[in-house]
């Protein structure tokens, strides 16, 4: 007893101080939680008294938990900016994804077909464990749409995958099946998910808002409901993944009454599982068998990252206007992680003939790509023009919830330098209350103006608050890149294109003359304009520089030359946006 | 589009004393007025109207305050170095030392942008704004806004 608490505390405290590690060297932190797993597990330290059936279960509840975080922290705003892109690549991605790589399972690896698409089915999702940690986590701000794209994917593919994974493990390992039953059945996962996950956000928002639990008890609650509704989906037919997803946007999106402790919570509690799960994989993995297939295994690697990936991704991106660079980008970002590890199980559970390669394969390719990938996931977002440079320096912010307040209490340090150091006013829906100065607190009305090295307490709508940093921040030094990014001056968003039209001889239409330029961007980007989307205007380029709180466009750029960073920076992705204005034209 | 086309070096002054962004734009309206022999009025007017569209104050210390006017016959640049910084309402809330001013003919609608994007270029270059801030000659300061660019384009 004493004994597994201390392997397992163990693993989990290992894995932590190796994030320290991880972090000097860039070496992505899922690797080195696999990595704990495999020193530990059956060939290393020998702590691994694991079975198949165990790690697929414990890892189905540890990716239900991080898919109901994930779902958590995606603003709706992201969701609908992304939603139908996303949904395409989560479903014909996938498939096609699959498709292609059965194609080196079969040569490789000497598979025949149906089991060539069940490697590839396992191996068709991107894993939103390993995405969202790297884009959050990577110290790098994609641009909104490709960040919330790749983010919403990663979310909607797993049970995609999932149920294609499943299907064919249950055909090949002797079930009988026919293939209406199996259409019914994926829309019936569908269906359920979507519909449970929606119900159960609803009565995971009501029972945290209304039920007048202890505090510290409610992410207990939310968690637990999520699991409950994750397994209750999955015993009607549903796909639970789905529905704690959509569970955790819709909790996630709603005005809840401790929105902190939750989400700190889920950040602590999405951490374990992700380490659980990690952990637990290395522990199944034999690597004395790794190598008669890491060959054939690597081939499968290539093929998935240089032609499945990016031609899925191409494919399924299409109908939508994307860039080049974009769809690169998004293609590159295709991480496998341990939902393909996790699948990888379910032949050798099911009793599959050669269970263990389709685990041994899986785990290697998860492997390279992990490093391959997220190790290069920075520079080349900057190489495709994906990152948005920083435009405030760091700010020192203590945020508390007020429950039941719509309202929340924000504390900053003033810093030399800030813009509220040099006098400039707050926003009139930020109500300084109380200054801390010179070790004495007083009223904020009675101390005056602010100065360096005061502590300012504020209430202000928490949907409001990162509106409020650029004010106490330090001004980050714009770089050469910056100026490139954001363009060479600021123009008012509510001056009239007309007018700029006419300061600088732009090409505009008759019809758009009388507009905003605000409305003229946010128009150009189909509503949803996000932050670094460009225009091209004859010689110049409209770029929006920052969004108000309605997702509206606050600041605008003009470069007076074309900053060409959405130019494609790959030839092999541009027949793309000919075809596309091609179909475009057949369509107008 | 090169800067020794845009300005001569009777066009920089090095030590403009100004205390606010209306008086430096009316200070070198003046002066434009005097090198392109049109009405300072109408020169100031035309600045004040692009400033109405967003700040020229584009960060740094840096303003490149700009318009199209009817009646010039080509580009004309101005530079002044402030004694001084002023508040220009900049992007970046600080205040403004160096300024570009750039005047274009009515026409000229894309050499006023290759102006504007070459003179932006030359002011982002964090280098040569410190040597220009270190001058405080009109000659020296004209050789540094045009040399800068020959060694560039070598």
């Amino acid at each position: 007893m004493n004994l597994a608490v201390l392997v397992l505390s163990g693993l989990v405290a290992a894995s932590v101080f190796s994030s320290l590690l991880s972090f000097r060297i860039g070496a992505p932190l899922l690797l080195v939680f696999l990595g704990v797993g495999l020193a530990a597990g059956a060939e290393g330290l020998g702590l691994g008294p694991m079975d198949g059936r165990m790690v697929y279960l414990l890892g189905s509840a540890a990716l239900a938990v991080v898919l109901f975080d994930s779902g958590f922290h995606t603003p709706v705003k992201a969701f609908r900016l992304a939603a139908a892109p996303a949904l395409s690549l989560a479903t014909v991605g996938v498939v096609l994804t699959a498709a292609v790589v059965a194609v080196p399972a079969h040569l490789l690896l000497g598979l025949d077909w149906p089991h060539a698409g069940l490697l590839g089915s396992i191996l068709a999702s991107t894993d939103a464990a390993a995405v969202f940690f790297l884009l959050r986590v990577g110290g790098i701000t994609v641009r909104d749409r490709t960040r919330s794209l790749l983010e919403v994917e990663s979310g909607c593919n797993d049970p995609v995958a999932i149920f294609l994974t499943m299907a064919l493990a249950a055909i090949l390992a002797g079930q009988p099946h026919t293939g209406w039953a199996l259409a019914g059945d994926l829309a019936r996962q569908f269906l359920y998910g979507g519909l449970g996950g929606l119900a159960g956000g609803m009565v995971i928002v009501q029972a945290v808002n209304r039920l007048g639990i202890e505090r510290s008890l409610l992410p207990i609650l939310a968690l637990a409901l999520a699991l409950m509704l994750f397994s209750a989906v999955g015993l009607l037919g549903g796909s639970g993944f789905l529905a704690v997803y959509i569970a955790g946007l819709v909790a996630g999106n709603a005005r809840l009454s401790a929105p902190q402790t939750l989400k700190r919570f889920q950040d602590g509690i999405s951490w374990l599982a992700q380490i659980g799960m990690f952990v637990s994989l290395g522990l199944l993995a034999r690597p004395s068998e790794f190598g008669a297939v890491a060959l054939p295994a690597m081939g499968v690697a290539v093929v998935l990252t240089l032609v499945a990936r990016p031609l899925a991704v191409f494919l399924a991106l299409l109908p939508f206007r994307i860039t080049a660079n974009e769809t690169f980008f998004v293609s590159w970002v295709g991480l496998r992680g341990a939902v393909s590890i996790l699948m990888a199980i379910l032949p050798m559970i099911l009793g599959v003939a050669g269970g263990s390669v389709y685990f041994n394969v899986a785990f290697l390719v998860v492997v390279a790509s992990l490093a391959v990938q997220g190790w290069t996931i920075g520079p080349v977002a900057r190489w495709m023009g994906q990152i948005v440079p920083r435009r405030t320096g760091p700010v020192e912010r203590v945020d508390l919830e007020l429950p039941g307040a719509h309202h929340a209490l924000v504390a900053y340090r003033i810093v030399p330098d800030s813009l509220v150091a040099r006098g400039h006013r707050l926003p009139r829906w930020a109500m300084p209350s109380l200054v801390v100065r010179d070790g004495g607190s007083m009223l904020a009305h009675i101390a005056g103006p602010l100065v360096a090295g005061d502590m300012v307490w504020l209430f202000a709508r928490p949907d409001r608050v990162g509106h409020l940093d650029h004010l106490f921040a330090r001004p980050a030094e714009a770089a050469e890149a910056d100026r490139r990014f954001f363009g060479d001056f600021p123009i008012e968003p509510t001056v009239s294109m007309g007018q700029l039209a006419l300061s600088y001889g732009l090409p505009v239409n008759e019809d758009g003359l009388d507009r905003t330029v605000a409305d003229y961007l946010a128009d150009r980007f189909g509503g949803r304009p996000g932050i670094g989307d460009r225009v091209l205007l004859g010689d110049i380029e409209l770029i929006v520089r920052a969004l108000d709180e309605a997702g509206g466009v606050a600041e605008v750029g003009f470069a007076a030359e074309p900053t060409r960073l959405d130019a494609p920076r790959l030839a092999m992705f541009e027949p793309g946006e000919r075809l596309k204005a091609w179909v475009s034209r057949l369509g107008g | 589009m090169d800067i020794v086309d845009l300005i001569t070096p009777g066009a920089v002054i090095a030590n403009l004393r100004a205390t606010s962004k209306k008086q430096a734009l009316s200070d070198l309206a003046k002066r434009a007025g005097e090198i392109t022999a049109l009405h300072e009025r109408a020169i100031l007017d035309v600045l004040l109207e692009r400033e109405r569209l967003g700040t020229t104050g584009v960060g740094n210390g840096i303003a490149i305050p700009h318009g199209k006017l009817n009646s010039l016959d080509r580009l004309y640049g101005l530079f002044a170095r402030l004694e001084r910084p002023i508040n220009f309402d900049s992007i970046d809330e600080q205040p403004v030392d160096l300024i570009f001013l750039l005047l274009a003919p009515e026409s000229a609608g894309a050499d006023h942008l290759k102006a504007l994007a070459r003179v932006s270029r030359l002011l982002r270059d964090k280098s040569v704004c410190e040597k220009l801030r270190g001058t405080d000659n009109a000659d020296a300061l004209y050789a540094l806004l045009t040399e800068s660019q020959a060694s560039r384009a070598a």
